[in-house]
C-alpha cells in the first residue's frame, strides 16, 4: 500500500545541518502492523511526520497505493490526510478545551459527516474504548492512560486505512500501554494498516514486522514470525 | 464547526479569566471613551449644519483696521444698510435677513413673567433656518410689526401649553404683543438661539439706530443666502465694491463667511478664518482614537501573547484535518465575538455615563447626535478592531507547519530580537506619558489664569440688569439700598464690569504725533462712586464727586490709556473723544473685564447718567449674605415690580470666562486618566497572562530554591524596561509639544521642572503596581500547584 523510495530529509538551522533521513526506501502492505525502531535521534519520528505528510521531505518518492504523495499542495495534501490517516502521539496532543466527547468528534466534523452520524460514530468508540463514564471530562481531568485511548480513539474514529503512532507508550506505565497496544491489535485485526514508533521491543512484539533506523537509513528489517502465524 | 470553534474561544476565555476579562473591559471602556469623545465631537461639527440649505448660508464680518492698513482684528457684525444695498447689487443672493445679537429680555403672559432671550429678524430668516413650525407657518409668522413667533418651550414656560396661536404677551412690560407661531426648539448646537422671536419691522418702531439705514453702526447680523455653487471670492469682491461707492472713505472692510463655519473656525487673523475651536476637535478626534487604539493594542497583544499557546491546537486540528481557511476563519471568528461583546458593553457604558458627562460639560449629548453615517463609522470601527486583533494568530499560525507547532515554543528569539508586542507597549505608554505631562500642563496653565489677579476683590460684588423702572428711578432706589444696610456702594454703568469689548477709536490726545489714532479703545459710562464701589486701585487723580461741577467732562483713564498718550502726568491734561474735549481726573490700574487670556484694551470712563445698563453693588459685609440678597431684591422688586430679580455675583461671572478652557481640562483630565487606566490593564493582562503561563516553570524554580523576590524581578523586569524606554521617548516629546502650547497664551506658565519627573515616576510606580501585583501573587502560590497544572 506504501512505497517509500530514496527518501531525504535535512534540518538546517543557523549552525548545523541536520540530515535526518537519509535516503529511506520503505514498502508497507495492506492491513500490515510495522514497527519502527532505533537509537534516538535516527530519525524515526522525521519517517513518520513525512509519512502523515506533517512535514515535507527534500526528495524521494511516497507512494500511497498509485498516488505519489509529495506532489501534492497543502490543501490536497489536507484533504488526504484527513481521509486516510489517523495520530496517536506520545504526549496524547488533545485539545484542553474540548472534552472527551467533542474531541474525538472534531476529525469527523473537518470530514463533514453529519451531526446526527458523528454522535452515533463517537458513542459506537467511546464504548469500544471502555470510557464511557468519561466522555464529558476534559483531558486534563483524566490519567495518562485514559488520554491516551482517548487519542487512540479520535485516530479511529474516521476510519483511517493508515494509523500512525509514535511511541503511544512512552508516557504510559506497562498495564496501561498494554491496554493500548492491545486496541491498536484488535484494529490491525479489523484490517486498519498501523505505523508504530517505539522504543520497546516488548510493543515491537506485537507488530508483524520490525524496521530498524539508524542515521536516518534503515539497517535491518525483521519480520515478526509468531505474530504472522498468529494472523494465519 | 462554527458551534465548536465558538466553544473552544469561550473555554479559552473562561480558562484564563482575569486577561480575558481585562481584555474586554479594557476594549469596552476604550470604545466608550471613543464614542463619547466622538459624540461630543459630533455635536460640534454639526453646529449651524441642521438646515437643508445650511451651506449657502452666509454670515458678514467686519475686518476693524488698526496701524498702517492692517487689519487688527475681525468680528461677527454689520450696519443696517448693508443687506439691502448688498441685495440689490450682487444677483447670487438670494435672500437677506438683518437681524440683532439677541438679549435677555421681558416676556409676560399676565403675572407670568420670564427674562428670556429675544431676537428681532427680518422674514427672510425663514429661508435659511428649518424651523419646525407647530403653530402658524413660515408664511404668516412674521408679516405684521406686533407679532411675535414663541418656541415651544417658551409657550409651555409662559402658557403651559402650545396652544396659543392669537394669545397675547407683554414685551418689556411695554408692548402688548399677538402670537403668529410657535416652532419647536432650536437644536443646541446652532448659533443665533432664541426664545422667542419679533419682526424687524417691531425693532424698527421701537429702536431709532435700527430704522435709520447708515454704513456706520455695527451693531447688527446680517445673514445671507447665496446661491446654489455662488463663487463666495467673487462676491466678496463685488461686496468691497459696493462698499466703497456707499461710503465716504476708506471703511472698514466687510465680507461673507459660511454661518457653518463660524463656530469652528471662528478666529481671524488679517482677516482671514485661521482656524479656532477645530484645534480642539482635532485633539479631541485624536484623543478618541488615541485611545481607542490603546485598548485595541491590548486586545492584540492579549491575543498574540495567547496565540503561542494556541499553537499547539492549530498543530493538533492540522493533523487530524482542519484546513487552513477553516482555522482563519475560526481565529477571525473569535475576536470578532469578543470585539462585538466589548462594543454592547461599551454602549451600556456610553448611556451610562452619558448623564454625569452631559452635567459635567453642561451639555446636553444623546446617542441620537450619532446618524445612519456614524454608526456605520462606528461598526466599521469594531469590524477593523476585530479584524486587526485576530489576524495575527488567524494568518500567522495557521500558516506554521503542525509539526513545529506541535513540538511547542514557536519562534523563540533571541535576547536582543524586539518583539511587535514590544514596540506596542512602548508606543501605548508613550502616549499615555504624554497625555500625563499634557493633563498637568493643561492644569496648571487653567490655574495660572485663574489666579492671575483680576485688579480688583470681586468677592462682596453683585450686579443687577438695570431694567425698567430703575433707568428712571435710579438715586430713589440708591438711596433706599443704602439706608437699608445692604449695600455699602454702588454705582450705574452702562457695561457689566466683566463685559466684552465696547470698541472705539475716534480718540484724540495732546501731542499726537499720527493723524488719526489707530488703537482699539474700550470705554465705559458710568455715574459717582465708579471706584468707591469696584475697588479697583487708583493711581492718580480721584473718583467722579458731586463736588465737582466740570466732572461731565471728566473722564477716568486707565494706566495702558495713559501708556497710549505719552503722558508724564495724566491728571489735568485733556483728550478727545467722538470731538468732544474732556479732562482726565484719574487714572486707574488695568484690571480684567474680557478675556482673562490676554491683556485687554486700553480703557477710557466716562461720565454719562444717560447711558445706563447695569447697576454694580458691594455688599455690606458686616450683615450675612442671605440678608442682603433678601433685602436687594425686596427694594429691587418695590421699585421694578414687572421685571424678576437677578442678582449676579460678579466672582461667578468670572469665572464663566474659563469655560472654553474649563471642557478643555476636564475632557483632558477624564480621557487622559481613561487612556492611563486603559494602558495599565493592558499591561496587568499582559503580565497576568504571562504568570498564567509561566506557572510551571515558576513552580520548578521555587522548587530549586528561588525565593519570592527573585521570581518578582522575573516577572517584572521585563515590562519595566518598557516602561522605561518608553519614558525615555515620550518626555522630549510632550516637553515640545507643550511648550508650543503654552506659547499661544499671551499670559502663560513655564512648564515646572518638576512636572517631568512626576508623570515618568508616576507612570513607572504605576506600572510597578500593576506588574508587581500579579507578580506577587504569582510567586507567592503554593509550588505543587504550580507543577500539578498541565
Ligand atoms: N525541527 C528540527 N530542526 C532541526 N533538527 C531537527 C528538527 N527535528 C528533528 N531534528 C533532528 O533530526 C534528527 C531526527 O529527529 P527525530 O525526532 O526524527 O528523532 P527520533 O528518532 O524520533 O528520536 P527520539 O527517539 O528521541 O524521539 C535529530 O538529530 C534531531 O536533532
Ligand atoms: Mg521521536
Amino acid at each position: 500500500m506504501i512505497k517509500i523510495e530514496k527518501l531525504e530529509k535535512v534540518y538546517k538551522t543557523e549552525e548545523v545541518e541536520t540530515t535526518a533521513l537519509n535516503g529511506i526506501d520503505l514498502y508497507v502492505k495492506e492491513g500490515e502492523f510495522v514497527s519502527i525502531m532505533g537509537p534516538s535521534g535516527c530519525g524515526k519520528s522525521t519517517l513518520l511526520n513525512v509519512m502523515g505528510l506533517l512535514d515535507k521531505p527534500e526528495s524521494g518518492s511516497y507512494k500511497f497505493i498509485d498516488t505519489e504523495l509529495l506532489t501534492l499542495n497543502d490543501r490536497e495534501r489536507s484533504n488526504f490526510r484527513k481521509r486516510n490517516m489517523g495520530f496517536v502521539f506520545q504526549n496524547f496532543n488533545l485539545i484542553d478545551e474540548l472534552t472527551v466527547f467533542e474531541n474525538i468528534e472534531l476529525p469527523l466534523i473537518y470530514n463533514k459527516v453529519p451531526a446526527t452520524e458523528r454522535k452515533k460514530l463517537v458513542n459506537e468508540i467511546i464504548e469500544r474504548m471502555n470510557i464511557v463514564n468519561r466522555s464529558g471530562h476534559f483531558p486534563q481531568q483524566l490519567s495518562g492512560g485514559q488520554q491516551q485511548r482517548v487519542a487512540v480513539a479520535r485516530a479511529l474514529v474516521t476510519k483511517p486505512k493508515l494509523v500512525l503512532a509514535d511511541e503511544p507508550t512512552g508516557n504510559l506505565d506497562s498495564s496501561h500501554g498494554n491496554e493500548v497496544m492491545e486496541l491498536l491489535c484488535e484494529l490491525n485485526e479489523t484490517g486498519t494498516t498501523i505505523v508504530m514508533v517505539t522504543h520497546s521491543s516488548h510493543d515491537a512484539s506485537f507488530s508483524n514486522r520490525i524496521i530498524n533506523l539508524k542515521d536516518g537509513h534503515v539497517i535491518s528489517e525483521k519480520v515478526n514470525k509468531s505474530r504472522n502465524e498468529e494472523l494465519i | 464547526m462554527f458551534r465548536l470553534n465558538l466553544k473552544i474561544a469561550l473555554r479559552n476565555l473562561w480558562k484564563n479569566k482575569t486577561s480575558s476579562f481585562i481584555n474586554v473591559i479594557g476594549l469596552a471602556i476604550g470604545l466608550a471613551a471613543c464614542l463619547m469623545l466622538l459624540l461630543y465631537v459630533t455635536y460640534e461639527w454639526n453646529f449651524d449644519k441642521q438646515a437643508k440649505e445650511a451651506a449657502n448660508v452666509y454670515t458678514t464680518m467686519t475686518n476693524i483696521e488698526g496701524d498702517n492698513r492692517k487689519i487688527s482684528g475681525t468680528f461677527e457684525g454689520s450696519v443696517t444698510a448693508f443687506g439691502p444695498a448688498i441685495k440689490a447689487a450682487l444677483p447670487e443672493v438670494m435672500y437677506t435677513a438683518r437681524m440683532d445679537y439677541g438679549k435677555e429680555n421681558l416676556i409676560a403672559n399676565g403675572t407670568n413673567a420670564f427674562k428670556c432671550k429675544s431676537k428681532f429678524a427680518e422674514t427672510d430668516i425663514f429661508k435659511m433656518y428649518d424651523y419646525e413650525f407647530i403653530q402658524g407657518s413660515a408664511k404668516t409668522a412674521l408679516n405684521n410689526p406686533n407679532s411675535i413667533l414663541l418656541t415651544e418651550s417658551t409657550a409651555k414656560l409662559l402658557f403651559g401649553s402650545t396652544d396659543v396661536l392669537n394669545k397675547v404677551v407683554r414685551f418689556k412690560d411695554k408692548y402688548d404683543l399677538n402670537i403668529t407661531a410657535v416652532i419647536r426648539d432650536q437644536a443646541e448646537n446652532s448659533s443665533n438661539r432664541f426664545d422667542y422671536l419679533m419682526p424687524w419691522s417691531f425693532y424698527e418702531s421701537i429702536d431709532e439706530s435700527a430704522k435709520s439705514i447708515n454704513w456706520g453702526n455695527y451693531s447688527y447680523i446680517t445673514l445671507f443666502r447665496l446661491k446654489e455653487n455662488a463663487d463666495l471670492a467673487a462676491v466678496n469682491q463685488k461686496i468691497m465694491a459696493v462698499i466703497k461707492n456707499n461710503t465716504r472713505n476708506d471703511f472698514q472692510t466687510q465680507a461673507l463667511f459660511p454661518l457653518s463655519k463660524l463656530h469652528l473656525y471662528g478666529k481671524f487673523e488679517d482677516g482671514k478664518s485661521i482656524g479656532g475651536a477645530i484645534e480642539q476637535i482635532y485633539l479631541f478626534v485624536g484623543l478618541a482614537f488615541g485611545i481607542l487604539l490603546i485598548a485595541c493594542i491590548n486586545f492584540m497583544n492579549m491575543a498574540t501573547a495567547k496565540s503561542e499557546k494556541r499553537a499547539k491546537e492549530v498543530g493538533i486540528k492540522k493533523t487530524i484535518g482542519a484546513n487552513r481557511t477553516s482555522l482563519i476563519i475560526q481565529f477571525l471568528t473569535e475576536s470578532m465575538v469578543l470585539t462585538f461583546i466589548a462594543v454592547v458593553i461599551a454602549i451600556a457604558l456610553l448611556e451610562l455615563s452619558l448623564p454625569a458627562f452631559n452635567h459635567l460639560l453642561n451639555i446636553n449629548l444623546g446617542i441620537s447626535y450619532f446618524n445612519a453615517a456614524s454608526w456605520t463609522g462606528i461598526l466599521a470601527i469594531v469590524l477593523a478592531t476585530g479584524l486587526i486583533a485576530g489576524s495575527y494568530p488567524a494568518f500567522y499560525l495557521s500558516s506554521f507547519n503542525p509539526v513545529q507547532t506541535l513540538k511547542r515554543k514557536i519562534g523563540s528569539k533571541g535576547q536582543w530580537s524586539v518583539s511587535l508586542r514590544q514596540v506596542l507597549v512602548v508606543g501605548q505608554f508613550c502616549f499615555a506619558i504624554i497625555l500625563i505631562v499634557a493633563t498637568l500642563v493643561i492644569y496648571r496653565q487653567i490655574q495660572y489664569i485663574k489666579n492671575r489677579p483680576v485688579g480688583f476683590d470681586i468677592n462682596a460684588l453683585v450686579e443687577i440688569p438695570q431694567d425698567g423702572q430703575l433707568k428712571g428711578k435710579y438715586e430713589l432706589f440708591k438711596n433706599e439700598l443704602l439706608q437699608s444696610g445692604a449695600v455699602s456702594a454702588m454705582f450705574q454703568s452702562s457695561v457689566s464690569l466683566s463685559h466684552h469689548g465696547s470698541n472705539f477709536m475716534d480718540v484724540a490726545w495732546e501731542g499726537m504725533t499720527k493723524p488719526t489714532n489707530t488703537v482699539l479703545f474700550n470705554q465705559v459710562a458710568t455715574t459717582y462712586d465708579f471706584i468707591k464701589t469696584n475697588g479697583i486701585k487708583l493711581t492718580d487723580g480721584r473718583d467722579f464727586s458731586k463736588n465737582f461741577a466740570s466732572d461731565s467732562v471728566g473722564v477716568l483713564v486707565s494706566a495702558s490709556a495713559v501708556k497710549v498718550f505719552g503722558y508724564k502726568n495724566a491728571v489735568g491734561k485733556t483728550m478727545s473723544a467722538f470731538g468732544d474735549k474732556y479732562h482726565i481726573i484719574g487714572v486707574f490700574d488695568d484690571y480684567v473685564w474680557d478675556s482673562p487670556y490676554k491683556s485687554n484694551n486700553p480703557m477710557v470712563v466716562f461720565f454719562d447718567p444717560g447711558r445706563t445698563g447695569y447697576i454694580t453693588m458691594r455688599l455690606n459685609e458686616t450683615n450675612s449674605l442671605q440678608s442682603n440678597i433678601e433685602t436687594i431684591t425686596k427694594i429691587t422688586k418695590g421699585i421694578n415690580p414687572a421685571f424678576p430679580v437677578e442678582v449676579k455675583f460678579l466672582n461667578n461671572l468670572y469665572l464663566e470666562k474659563y469655560n472654553a478652557e474649563k471642557t478643555l481640562g476636564i475632557l483632558s483630565n477624564l480621557f487622559g486618566g481613561l487612556a492611563i487606566f486603559v494602558s495599565c490593564l493592558g499591561l496587568f493582562g499582559l503580565v497576568a497572562y504571562s504568570a498564567e503561563q509561566r506557572t510551571k516553570e515558576f513552580g520548578v524554580r521555587k522548587v530549586l530554591g528561588a525565593s519570592v523576590a527573585n521570581l518578582m524581578q522575573l516577572l517584572s523586569l521585563s515590562f519595566l524596561k518598557m516602561i522605561a524606554v518608553a519614558i525615555v521617548i515620550a518626555i522630549p516629546v510632550s516637553y515640545y509639544a507643550m511648550g508650543k502650547w503654552l506659547i499661544k497664551f499671551e499670559f502663560h506658565t513655564d512648564i515646572s521642572w518638576w512636572i517631568m519627573p512626576v508623570a515618568a515616576v508616576g507612570t513607572l510606580l504605576m506600572a510597578l503596581i500593576t506588574v508587581s501585583f500579579q507578580a506577587y501573587k504569582t510567586a507567592k502560590a503554593n509550588p505543587v500547584d504550580a507543577l500539578k497544572y498541565e
